[in-house]
């Protein structure tokens, strides 16, 4: 609880900023989707069969995974608020269209007789008599809709519209049970209140109800105008993925590029959630720039030829394959690589390294009987994971599968004497554990490096070298030290990041 | 709508008429001509087209073949909302619009038709006190407030408030308790009297048909078998049908089986409680199951859960019954 406002005090100023951008996009969804769903469904109710069909589209629209729809609009419209919004106003579609149709074909079929009998025009029936009876159902429809968008809304901060979800996805990944509960009860608090104020107004007259609408609308369109106004022209987008590493790096980024080059801008959209949907956003243009590793373009983002699938390769050959596919498929240019990769990695407790005297994995074969691991399920099941252990080391050790962030606690409590990890987690640091080394070379490469679209390349040539200032430089330690002042020490990756140029005689002071 | 014809001109003209539900027909060849200023029953058993005839008047239903004529003008000639504007219309179902007040209901009408508040306002209490509620009391009341038989007398406001020359009734009272309906064809009456509007009145049931007609049409099977004063079908029925119609119709209201609830919601008794032991009856004892025991005592105690509510004395039941004739 303590530790709850602690987080609260400190977070205060992004909460409230996460706390706008959630309940704008949701309320923007929420209008978007009623002034489709409701007129819509007020005119299918007199043809039924098409009623039937477009209840079924609406059914198989809110079956689609959140995270596809949003990867599948991504290509279309980019990232940020745009997809978010559309994702939602399709989620929301069919509560509302539901309701407004049942409420308004389930009238009893007199009162539409007497509406008719009294001489009432279509406009006229709608608005004084099948519109009022139904209001109470139409009403729950909303309700139902704006907490479903509330809750889904968390999944907008994957693609970089902000929202209460980046403090979910903040706190998964730094296993920090606090900022999750912050952004979960505060999203949970969202819908109750929205949820009892649509309640309440039901009990206010049209009119009044009309006025409140209008003010919603033009509160939301200022706004939109105010920052396309705003919005400075030169700037270059950074963006990286979720985790305190991208995080660092990008404010390394930053600020090179703006020392070397006063005249651009450059804005960060950090905690992405999904690699794909980075790619997609700097193929857009959406994105300028982000870190990226050189395994993971080989593996997941370029078509790697048949010949070469599979090969070995060292740091360096996998990092030219990497910047010649992405030149050739994508017209991306990915600049020089960092010194650190950031790959699997054995770990064990540093008293337990200096006991068995243990500096490679070859070591630790030798003393394998007494070795427990904690291993991720994912990397149990690798070639280059577990599974190439066994084939290249001869590694046979008893193994207990465990949720990532979990194999720590447990090495630490002693439960477990191995564990796998990636060389640059900040709890290897945290938890005082050294690496083995990959003396065979079984675990792939993953250096990371900036990759540029073709816009910001052409247009501010003299960024490849602010950038390549950092080539060959950041050692694993380094990398999970700068980590562990993120995640444990809660120091600010801006802050971090200038400590570490200054360091390095990067930075230069303001004279 | 202009109104010109004079009483005993014909008001309203079927002919021809013929109608299909899918194909088929359900009525053929149907010719009526109702007066100005008459009160006219359609009465039949069910099926036999008398409410599908009454819809084709102000066009919730059109018909395949023939015309109908107000005065001399085809009904599809008219402006439709200016047709249904001047044709009042109560329903079984009553129908009163639910998110509406009562005033809401009987002044929707003439608020379509644009008359100023004032005068809407005027019109809906003087027709509220017609009716026998008090405005103060049932105006700003909602629908689900209401008992049946008070329902009905807003449907009835609604039909009449802007007084339409015509207002069709499609079998207003069949939803009601024997008491209400009693006293609601009463209060038609009396506003017919009143208005000299020319009412269409659609029922099921001979006797509502014969209190109310000043003539009546007998239908059967999309067919009209006899149309004439009620005294005169009475003494002339056309055929075995309406003579058998006419026969089961006989069966006097039975006002003894009415419950005490009745009585008491109606005021007949004296809510002090005697100072005498009386014998008691629980309030839902029909009358006649009363009337033993009232024809040696003075009065009896009338309880509701076991728990005393009023007296109720012989002559209270005479006031009822007179009240009910």
């Amino acid at each position: 609880m303590q530790a709850l406002i602690n987080t609260f005090m400190e977070r205060r100023g992004d909460l409230y900023q996460a706390l706008g951008q959630h309940i704008t996009i949701s309320l923007v969804s929420l209008l978007i989707a009623m002034f489709i769903a409701i007129p819509l469904a007020i005119w299918v109710v007199k043809y039924k069969r098409l009623a039937e069909v477009l209840l079924q589209v609406t059914s198989v629209l809110q079956t689609i995974p959140s995270l596809a729809l949003l990867g599948l609009l991504i290509p279309l419209v980019g990232i940020g608020t745009t997809p978010a919004i559309i994702a939602l106003v399709v989620y929301a579609l069919l509560p509302i269209f539901q309701n407004t149709y049942i409420g308004i074909s389930e009238i009893d079929p007199s009162l539409e007789e007497a509406a008719d009998a009294f001489g009432m025009s279509r406009m006229r029936k709608l608005f004084k008599v099948e519109l009022p009876i139904a209001m109470p159902v139409i009403i729950s429809g909303v309700r139902t809709a704006l907490v479903l968008i509330i809750g889904t809304a968390t999944l907008a901060a994957l693609i970089g519209a902000g929202g209460l979800g980046s403090f979910i996805l903040l706190g998964i990944d730094r296993n920090n049970v606090s900022l999750i509960l912050l952004g979960a009860i505060s999203s949970a608090l969202l819908a109750i209140i929205f949820s009892t104020l649509i309640r309440l107004s039901q009990r206010a007259k049209p009119r009044q109800l009309l006025i409140g609408f209008i003010i919603l609308l033009v509160g939301f369109a200022g706004y939109g105008v105010y920052h396309k106004v705003n919005a400075p022209k030169d700037t270059i987008v950074i963006a990286g993925k979720l985790g305190s590493e991208p995080d660092v790096l990008i404010n390394m980024y930053k600020d090179l590029i703006e020392q070397n080059e006063p005249r651009v801008k450059v804005a960060l959209k950090p905690n992405f959630g999904k690699t794909s949907f980075l790619f997609s956003a700097l193929k857009n243009e959406d994105v300028d720039i982000y870190p990226e590793f050189s395994g993971t373009v080989l593996e997941s983002l370029v078509k790697v030829p048949k010949a070469q699938v599979g090969q070995k390769r060292t740091p360096q050959q996998t990092y030219q394959l990497a910047k010649k596919l992405l030149k050739q498929q994508d017209d991306l240019t990915y600049l020089k690589p960092m010194a650190y990769n950031n790959t699997y990695t054995l770990a064990v407790k540093k008293q337990f390294a200096q006991k068995n005297d243990l500096k490679t994995i070859t070591d630790l074969t030798k003393i394998q009987s007494s070795v427990t691991a904690g291993f991720d399920l994912e990397f149990i099941d690798r070639n280059d994971g577990y599974r190439g252990l066994q084939k290249t080391y001869g590694l046979n050790v008893k193994v207990k599968s465990m949720e990532p962030k979990l194999r720590y606690s447990a090495i630490n409590n002693q439960d477990v004497n191995l564990v796998d990890g990636y060389s640059t987690d900040s709890e290897l640091r945290q938890y005082n554990l050294v690496t083995l080394k990959d003396n065979k070379h079984l675990f792939p490469v993953y250096q990371g490096a900036p990759l540029i679209n073709k816009k910001v390349a052409d247009k501010y040539p003299r960024i490849k070298a602010s950038l390549n200032q950092l080539a060959g430089r950041i050692t694993e330690k380094q990398m999970s030290e700068m980590n562990y002042e993120v995640n444990v020490k809660k120091e600010s990756p801006a802050k971090v990041a200038k400590t570490y140029l200054k360091a390095q005689h990067l930075w230069k002071e303001a004279k | 709508m202009a109104l010109t014809a004079k009483s005993g001109q014909p008001m309203i003209s079927l002919q021809h008429i013929q109608k299909k539900f899918d194909g088929k027909t359900v009525i053929n060849d149907l010719n009526l001509q109702i007066k100005q200023g008459e009160f006219f029953v359609l009465v039949g058993t069910s099926g036999s087209g008398k409410t599908t005839t009454l819809k084709m008047i102000n066009r919730l239903e059109e018909q395949d073949d023939g015309d109908i004529l107000i005065e001399s003008k085809k009904v599809k000639d008219f402006d439709l909302q200016d047709l249904r504007w001047n044709m009042g219309y109560v329903l079984q179902q009553i129908a009163l619009f639910p998110t509406m007040t009562v005033a809401q209901n009987i002044g929707l009408i003439p608020e379509m038709k644009g008359w100023n508040k004032q005068k809407v306002a005027a019109t809906v209490d003087r027709l509220l006190t017609e009716v026998g509620l008090d405005p103060e009391t049932y105006r700003s009341r909602m629908p689900s407030e209401l008992s049946g038989g008070e329902q009905q007398r807003i449907g009835i406001c609604r039909a009449i408030a802007s007084e339409p020359p015509v207002v069709l009734m499609d079998e207003p009272f069949s939803a009601l308790d024997p008491i209400s309906r009693n006293q609601l064809q009463d209060l038609v009456l009396m506003l017919h009297q009143r208005l000299h509007d020319t009412v269409v009145f659609v029922t099921h049931d001979m006797n509502e048909a014969l209190k109310l007609g000043d003539r009546i049409a007998v239908m059967s099977k999309g067919e009209i078998l006899q149309v004439d004063t009620p005294a005169k079908i009475a003494q002339n029925p056309a055929n075995e049908f309406v003579k058998e119609f006419f026969a089961h119709s006989n069966t006097e209201l039975n006002l003894f089986e009415t419950p005490l609830t009745e009585l008491v919601k109606l005021g007949f008794y004296q809510k002090s409680s005697a100072s005498e032991q009386l014998a008691t009856f629980d309030q839902a004892t029909p009358l006649t199951a009363v009337m033993d025991q009232l024809s040696r005592e003075k009065a009896i105690s009338i309880t509701q859960n076991n728990r005393a509510i009023g007296t109720l004395t012989a002559q209270n039941i005479v006031a009822f019954l007179k009240n009910s004739c």
